[in-house]
């Protein structure tokens, strides 16, 4: 281990910083984790009037950013887009890291961690959150098998021809397993939007399209992590991990993706804000515009850059083909996501119920920091996706079609560079 | 003070026999009806509170289906709170997770009123249908209630509650005594552990208990919710709501009564007779 660890410091300096990074982050998330089940969830600033915040936020988020998986997966198995499958190994292996951090933060989240498998003994089926928990659990099942020929495949596992016999069969029958996969996907990605579009005591919550959206949302942000850690990886490894026009392809994808959220959201924006007034939607928004960045970051985080701006870079060809571009679009899809995660959760928790008939405001309005306890787990969660798709990507076989090409920056005569590329763009 | 001014031989006494014989008798009614007031089972006190009930009438009218209710009366209520401190000692509650609340809120017309709720204990409760290990569930009798060895505390019922009715446990508590206890009851349900939640339960205990011994709740303050029993204005009924012949029935057939948020279809089974000025 520390022979390993020295090597690595003495091939590249970087990386041992990365690794020395992210193993902090992982320290800090065991640490506040720890304090949290020994001290329980006062060290939060949750309370019972705000009781969901950064975790839930974190939940979601890694849910949706998994989403490349089922929808890449979907695209080889079922649609029959073979070329795909360079990147589809790596959209399930995000998406099991999203998932897998997904169950961390829930587990650090509800109060009796130790009744985490409770939904499986005692079935509520008219809960979205029991249907949540249960397809979750089978989809992260449907990822781990996904997954397994890959693991075989890239270890010394490879050895035994059992363990190969395995991975082959199960790589057979993947095109069954990624349509359930699809089937599960679906439904509960749009079931987590359902947690808040189905209450009707939260107006700001309260909506038909909320579960639409989500999915939407899911299946533009998930390819675009894909997309974005796929780019990043191959900038830093020096690899083309897979052929341009699959890159463009997913862009493609995204881009009108974006495009079919935008018009969901603006039209569900519109419905309740613009062409009509009911009452305790817009004294929502009213109180939320008073007290919170809700405007802003509505606009411009969720529609703007979230969506807008990445449809436009991903669907102008002449933006699509250059690289940089094509990250930052993915990296503000992502961000979009995220900040429209976090929007949506504070949003319908801030405004305070109100059930007294009198005429004065009498609940506050709930305001909501995390704790340093609770950023603290966010960083070891963060830490430990990052540290496994950072593993993952130099020690499995994430990419079958990649290929080691020289970069500007490595080369000396530029004219060489661009040509070692010109193939791939050229297609 | 008149009295002492026009007659002086009376400075030397320091009580005439009158006096003497009326403060004896008020210490005597005090201590009777303190009596009558530490003690439920009192039948005196139980003779007041069921005054207004015909157990022959009410017998006969009950079925095998009950659904409890709660008629809480806002023109009477004065905002003295003891409904909630007797809950808080009878149920074991903390300071911060009252099960019953009371604010102070205000008529369009401009006068103050005081709201008090427990939980409503809805025919469609939000809570029961979000909760994702069936640990909160609606009993035939129309209780929420809860089971506390089954929620794994995911919060999401204090999020779909339109009503704010839960309290989550955010620390442990040890065996320190209840803040309200003796002084409002003694606690009768054990304490829930931390990282669950918790709501009013209609002291379900006493509803059970009672009922298996012959009570009728609502009627027999040992089969009555605690904050029924305290309240010092009888601004708190409680029965039957299936039974005619109920207190709560009664006033429910003859006075204007409302339910909160009743555009969310919750159906809640506590009634509110509004405070003057308020349009319902």
């Amino acid at each position: 281990m520390i022979s390993l660890a020295r090597r690595t410091a003495r091939q590249s300096p970087l990386l041992a910083i990365w690794y020395l990074f992210l193993f902090t982050l992982v320290a800090v998330g065991v640490y506040s984790g720890a304090r949290v089940l020994i001290e329980g969830l006062r060290v939060t600033n949750l309370t019972d009037e705000l009781p969901w915040g950064l975790w839930i936020v974190i939940d979601l988020s890694s849910i949706a950013l998994g989403a490349g998986a089922f929808t890449l997966s979907a695209a080889v198995y079922v649609f029959g887009l073979k070329h795909y499958a360079s990147i589809a190994r790596a959209a399930v292996f995000v998406g099991l890291l999203g998932y897998t951090s997904a169950m961390l933060a829930l587990f650090v989240d509800i109060g009796r961690p130790d009744r985490f498998y409770h939904p499986v003994l005692y079935w509520n089926p008219h809960s979205v959150l029991w249907e949540i928990t249960i397809a979750v659990m089978f989809y992260t099942t449907v990822l781990v098998l996904e997954f397994t020929p890959i693991i075989v495949e890239s270890t010394p596992l490879n050895r035994y021809s059992l363990a190969r016999r395995l991975g082959h069969r199960l790589h057979q029958v993947m095109p069954v397993v990624a349509l359930i996969g699809m089937g599960i996907s679906m439904v509960h990605q749009s079931s987590l939007g359902a947690t808040y579009g189905i209450l009707t005591a939260r107006p700001v919550w309260f909506s038909p399209t909320a579960p639409v959206l989500f999915i939407l949302s899911a299946v533009a942000a998930g390819p675009a992590l894909t997309l974005l850690v796929t780019m990043i990886s191959g900038e830093l490894m020096q690899k083309r991990m897979v052929p341009e026009d699959v890159l463009q392809g997913v862009a493609r994808f995204i881009g009108f993706a974006s495009l079919a959220y935008l018009y969901l959201k603006l039209w569900s924006w519109m419905s309740v804000n613009y062409y009509s007034h009911v009452p305790g939607h817009a004294a929502s928004i009213r109180i939320l515009n008073e007290n919170t960045p809700y405007d802003f970051t509505f606009w411009w985080g969720e529609i703007l850059m979230g969506a807008l701006a990445p449809a436009i870079i991903f669907l102008w060809p002449r933006l699509r083909r250059n690289r940089y571009m094509l990250m930052l679009g993915a990296l503000m899809v992502v961000a979009g996501l995220v900040i429209n995660r976090w929007n949506v959760t504070l949003s319908g928790l801030v405004v305070p119920l109100d059930w007294s008939p009198g005429v004065l405001d009498v609940f506050p309005i709930n305001t909501y920091e995390p704790s340093l306890i609770e950023w603290g787990v966010a960083a070891g969660i963060v830490g430990y996706s990052w540290l496994g798709w950072t593993l993952g990507v130099r020690y499995l076989r994430l990419y079958p079609n990649a290929v080691r090409v020289m970069r500007r920056r490595a080369v000396t005569r530029p004219a060489v560079a661009e040509s070692g590329e010109q193939p791939a763009t050229a297609r | 003070m008149s009295t002492q001014n026009t007659n002086n031989n009376a400075q030397e006494q320091l009580l005439t026999r009158r006096e003497f014989v009326m403060l004896l008798v008020g210490a005597g009614m005090s201590v009777a009806l303190a009596n009558i007031l530490a003690d439920p089972l009192n039948p005196l006190f139980q003779k007041i509170l069921g005054g207004n009930i015909d157990r022959e009438r009410y017998a006969a009218a009950s079925t095998d289906k009950p659904r409890w209710g709660m008629v809480i009366d806002l023109s009477k209520c004065i905002g003295c709170e003891y409904c909630v401190y007797a809950c808080q000692a009878t149920n074991d509650v903390t300071d911060a997770m009252r099960w019953n609340v009371h604010i102070v809120d205000q008529t369009p017309t401009g006068d103050i009123f005081h709201m008090t709720r427990p939980c409503l204990h809805c025919n469609n409760a939000p809570c029961v249908s979000v909760c994702p290990v069936s640990a909160t569930y609606s009993r035939e009798d129309g209780l929420v209630v809860m089971d506390y060895d089954k929620c794994i505390g995911c919060r999401y019922c204090e999020v779909a509650c339109p009503y704010g009715a839960r309290s989550f446990n955010w620390e442990a508590r040890g065996d320190e005594p209840n803040p309200r206890a003796p002084e409002w009851g003694t606690p009768e349900v054990p304490r829930r552990p931390r990282g669950v939640v918790e709501k009013c339960t209609f002291c379900i205990h006493r509803i059970d208990a009672g009922l298996a011994a012959g009570l009728i709740p609502g009627v027999d303050p040992a089969a009555t919710p605690a904050c029924v029993n305290i309240c010092p204005v009888t601004a708190r009924y409680f029965g039957d709501l299936n039974n005619p012949e109920s207190e709560v029935s009664r006033i429910i057939a003859s006075t204007a009564t409302f339910r909160l948020r009743e555009d969310l279809g919750t159906e809640p089974n506590v009634y509110y007779i509004p405070p003057e000025g308020l349009a319902i």
